[in-house]
């Protein structure tokens, strides 16, 4: 009943099928998802926050030179929501980490964190600078 | 009709038919995609909305202070203050549905001025604490209470110091106390037993890593007497502008003693007026990084009482109710640290629009 030609076409039917079809599991598979970049965000601007707040009244400030880094990283606890991991490091002046102690929750090994930089002063005689690096991220 | 024509219609047909059905494939895949593009914007601007808030004063920028005007415009920022997210404690307390002066969720919707999204706001300490009555047991002339209590942030231990007030009546004592790294600790507080009636523990708890960040909690018990009733069921307190405007339920009520208590001090309360089943009373301006409360004893009757208030008015809840959300809601969450008084406390809005 078939004839070559038409026996053809309908292959190419089938080929016009798989790369229809292979196109679709492609994109599927390869679809990139958009960042969350207002959660980032927000996350950010919660550092911040929580980093302007704790230096009220030059209080960070105060316990960096005391090197209090245990009472930092409890107020830190409290300040950030639960679910958000944090690392803060404190640089001197000439950039040097200062912090002897790790001041973190979690690790934040392999996850994608947002950082925020704040600058604090001590409020002895004789003033020093910090640098507060705090990266944070979602616990997921 | 030749075979070949047959053959060549077959394989149309079947092309048609999937190219359509990848098309609707296609559609279906990209549908949410798209739909995420047109709301992209959505979180960020909620963020916006969230800072607006905490940010400006409103209009007028003194609304929070008096009682019956409805502000043309919705802040909650201290007028004249030079800390970011610094909130008027009466904008706050007038968030309360406790409060004689509050405002309804529906004003504050009109007033914030956005009418295509719902929004629900809630201020509270930054941790939690938590009272237990342990034992009592009577020594001569005095009952000894011993209370167990735990600092906590969403579970996790805070340290804190402790300061205690007990009120009975006229009667008020103070005792100081600690919890350990593990969040627990315990104080045992001694009232006469010549005294009877409804007492109040009022626990203020300040973290020691950060003298500003202070949570309260009060219990209360009957002291050689019945369990008292709860709170408010014969006054209402509505602090306001520095004055505790009470109401009585009923009017028989007599108040005995009207007391404020922060941290670090604690001061008896002047009356400034009194009319038809009211009192008020100034509440003075102290500058200790605390909420105060202010209890108030009396009888009514027989039945003697002992009822209290935050101020800020804490903890609130006012707005949409997002747990009812139909599904298809898209709800944003925002958390910020605030400071009202010297003292931090936590603000969570959550915002809502049709996705």
């Amino acid at each position: 009943m078939f004839d070559k030609k038409g026996q053809i076409r309908i292959i190419e039917a089938f080929l016009a099928i798989a790369v229809i079809f292979s196109a679709l599991i492609f994109t599927t598979i390869t679809f990139p998802s958009s960042p969350n970049l207002a959660k980032q965000k927000s996350l950010a601007s919660f550092g911040m926050q929580a980093l302007i707040k704790l230096d009220l009244n030059g209080t960070l400030g105060k316990l960096i030179a005391q090197e209090n880094w245990t009472d930092i990283k409890q107020s830190l606890d409290i300040s950030l929501p639960i679910g958000v991991s944090f690392n803060l490091t404190i640089y001197d002046e000439n950039l040097s980490p200062i912090n002897s102690q790790v001041i973190q929750n979690t690790n934040l090994l392999g996850r994608e964190t947002v950082s925020v930089q704040h600058v604090c002063a001590s409020q002895s005689q004789n003033i020093q600078f910090f640098i507060l690096c705090l990266q944070l991220a979602w616990t997921r | 009709m030749p075979a070949s024509s047959i053959d060549t219609f077959l394989a149309c047909s079947v092309m048609i038919i999937l190219v359509l059905s990848a098309m609707v494939g296609a559609s279906e895949l990209m549908t949410p995609y798209i739909s995420g593009l047109s709301h992209r914007n959505d979180a960020e601007r909620f963020q916006q909305l969230a800072s607006h808030l905490l940010l400006s004063t409103g209009t007028p920028p003194n609304w929070g202070q008096m009682r019956e005007p409805i502000p043309s415009s919705l802040g909650l920022a201290k007028a004249n203050s030079f800390l970011p997210y610094e909130l008027d404690i009466d904008k706050v307390s007038r968030l309360n549905s406790e409060n004689a002066f509050s405002l309804t969720y529906p004003e504050l919707w009109e007033s914030l001025g956005i009418h295509d999204v719902a929004f629900q706001i809630e201020v509270r300490t930054l941790f939690e604490l938590s009272i237990d009555l342990i034992s009592n047991q009577t020594q001569g002339n005095e009952t000894i209470y011993e209370f167990e209590v735990a600092t906590r942030k969403s579970g996790m231990p805070v340290s804190a110091d402790l300061s205690v007030y007990v009120v009975v009546k006229y009667f008020v004592d103070n005792v100081t106390s600690s919890t350990s790294s593990d969040g627990v600790g315990s104080f045992s507080v001694n009232i006469p037993n010549s005294l009877n009636g409804a007492t109040l523990i009022v626990v203020f708890a300040k973290a020691k890593a950060n003298p500003q960040m202070v949570s309260f909690n009060v219990y209360a018990f009957g002291h050689n007497s019945a369990t008292p009733f709860s709170n408010r069921t014969f006054l209402r307190l509505s602090p306001l502008n520095y004055v505790l405007n009470v109401s009585f339920t009923y009017p028989t009520t007599e108040i005995l003693k009207a007391q404020v208590f922060t941290f670090n001090y604690n001061f008896s309360l002047t009356e400034e007026a009194q009319g038809d089943q009211t009192v008020e009373y100034n509440v003075p301006r102290l500058l200790d990084s605390s909420p105060m409360i202010m209890a108030l004893t009396g009888l009514n009757g027989s039945s003697s009482f002992a009822e209290w208030v935050s101020y800020p008015q804490l903890p609130l809840q006012v707005g949409s109710d997002f747990s009812k959300s139909i599904a298809g809601a898209k709800i944003v969450s925002q958390i910020h640290i605030v400071t009202i008084n010297f003292a931090l406390y936590e603000v969570a809005t959550k915002w809502g629009g049709t996705a």
